[in-house]
């Protein structure tokens, strides 16, 4: 299920349930005039998704939550987002991923 | 009243010596006590200048030892002034342990007044609220009440000032020389592997004691004032500091733009997400019922939500962190250095400006 909306969505957060970080990479994505998919995750299910999110990924590392995937990839967590937001790499790539458009 | 005879008995006893001997003995204590006991000491002081006073007047051929002396060769040849002697001695030794009594009334009373507030400390500091600043860094064991991590944070925390303000004199003299390119790329680099120290510091603190590095105790009172999540808010900063290190090229202005515009939006994100976590923690603390007034139904929630607020400290960091490099990448090397120059003399400045609101001259109440 969850695999499935990476694949179809340009740009997907997926989090815990009442997780603030998640909500924090929701509200700047926003920000930025993007509609991401939100994909909530119940603690129990946890570490299932995890799993088969990791599939998906060529990473070795295991997944944190929140994860957003940007154009069907992993792109990564809160951190990265915001490097990449303060580097002014984000627009571009979200930008190539269709989810933003001028 | 006593009879005269057991009167004069207890002051041989003593000696008339020992009234004054006494109350010397406490005027020494009294002077190292606080002002609370002033008054008596002032009382106690002026009984005592009396009683030497009398004692002095006495002529030393007629002093006091003489007059016991008399006394002993029959009562009835005591005369009338060696008698007035007497009762002065007598009313001066009585005035003398009222005195004494009273005092050791107000030690007493001071005493349970201070183990009164030792407990309400040790209570505070059991409920998580934050007791004074010294109160908090000296170790007399009040139960759960030193965090080992705090200390150490304040101490090294006090060694980063000291070098940054080591480092802001370096930068001085590298900006007024011809260093070349190379030399002054190295120490720039350094004084953001010195910044990037500060976040690992407060990274390692906030795991400590979360509330502590949130409310910024560790700063001085101006600093404080701009307090964001437990440190600078980034847009302000490049706001005040961008004019600062004119010229720029159009490029270099519009790029430093740009980051402030980023630094907003981030900043605003973050700050939305705090306010839901406020939101979730009003929740879980607010409703269903009260057991024995004070176990919160949903203490475990309620921790937890306690427990992002790390989460949100590191972030908080982490953009400001990106924000200076960034902001080095925007510029050359040179105007990095002017810049970080800049930043970290506002710093110093309302450091400076915390000492002298601190030392202001205040109207006596």
């Amino acid at each position: 299920m969850v695999v499935k909306m990476v694949h179809e969505k340009a740009v997907i957060v997926i989090g815990r349930r009442g997780c603030c970080m998640s909500h924090v990479v929701k509200r700047l994505l926003l920000g930025l005039g993007v509609n991401p998919a939100v994909y909530e995750v119940e603690e129990k299910d946890e570490a299932g998704v995890a799993t088969q999110l990791e599939a998906t990924t060529l990473s070795q590392q295991g997944l944190q939550f929140p994860a957003v995937f940007i154009g069907g990839n992993l792109f990564g967590g809160l951190d990265r987002i915001m490097a990449t937001h303060i580097s002014g790499e984000l627009v571009p790539i979200l930008k190539q991923a269709g989810a933003l458009w001028l | 009243m006593d009879s005269p005879s057991s009167q004069f008995i207890s002051s041989r006893r003593m000696g008339v010596y020992d009234p004054i001997h006494q109350i010397s003995m406490w005027e020494e204590n009294f002077k190292s006590n606080d002002n609370n006991l002033s008054v008596s000491t002032s009382i106690i002081e002026e009984g005592d200048m009396k009683l030497a006073n009398q004692i002095q007047s006495e002529d030393a051929s007629h002093g006091i030892f003489g007059t016991s002396v008399n006394y002993d060769q029959g009562a009835n040849k005591l005369t009338d002034k060696t008698q007035r002697r007497l009762a002065q001695n007598r009313e001066a030794a009585r005035k003398s342990r009222l005195k004494k009594k009273a005092y050791v009334q107000q030690l007493e009373a001071c005493r349970l007044k201070l183990m009164q507030l030792e407990l309400e400390v040790d209570h505070a500091k059991q409920q998580g609220l934050y007791v004074g600043d010294g109160l908090g860094s000296n170790n007399f064991g009040f139960a759960g009440s030193v965090n080992p991590g705090i200390t150490i944070f304040k101490m090294e925390h006090e060694h980063w000032v000291e070098e940054q303000n080591r480092q802001i004199l370096e930068l001085r003299t590298a900006l007024s020389s011809h260093m070349d390119d190379i030399q002054f790329g190295t120490l720039v680099q350094g004084i953001m592997n010195h910044y990037s120290k500060l976040f690992s510091l407060k990274s390692a603190a906030a795991k400590s004691d979360v509330f502590y590095v949130m409310s910024g105790m560790w700063k001085t009172t101006a600093e404080r004032f701009f307090l964001w999540i437990g440190g600078f808010r980034p847009s302000e900063l490049l706001k005040v500091l961008v004019p600062l290190i004119e010229p720029l090229t159009e490029q270099q202005r519009f790029d430093a733009y740009g980051l402030e515009k980023s630094c907003q939006q981030a900043e605003d994100a973050l700050s939305q997400g705090m306010e839901k976590l406020q939101q979730m923690l009003a929740d879980s603390v607010g409703p269903g019922q009260l057991v024995e007034g004070t176990y919160i139904p949903q203490m475990d929630t309620a921790m937890e939500r306690l427990e992002a607020l790390v989460s949100f400290v590191n972030q908080a960091d982490h953009l400001r962190q990106e924000t200076l490099r960034q902001m080095s990448r925007i510029l050359t090397v040179r105007q990095s250095g002017r810049f970080l120059l800049a930043l970290m003399e506002y710093f110093q400045r309302l450091r400076a400006l915390s000492k002298l609101w601190v030392n202001r001259p205040r109207e006596l109440a």
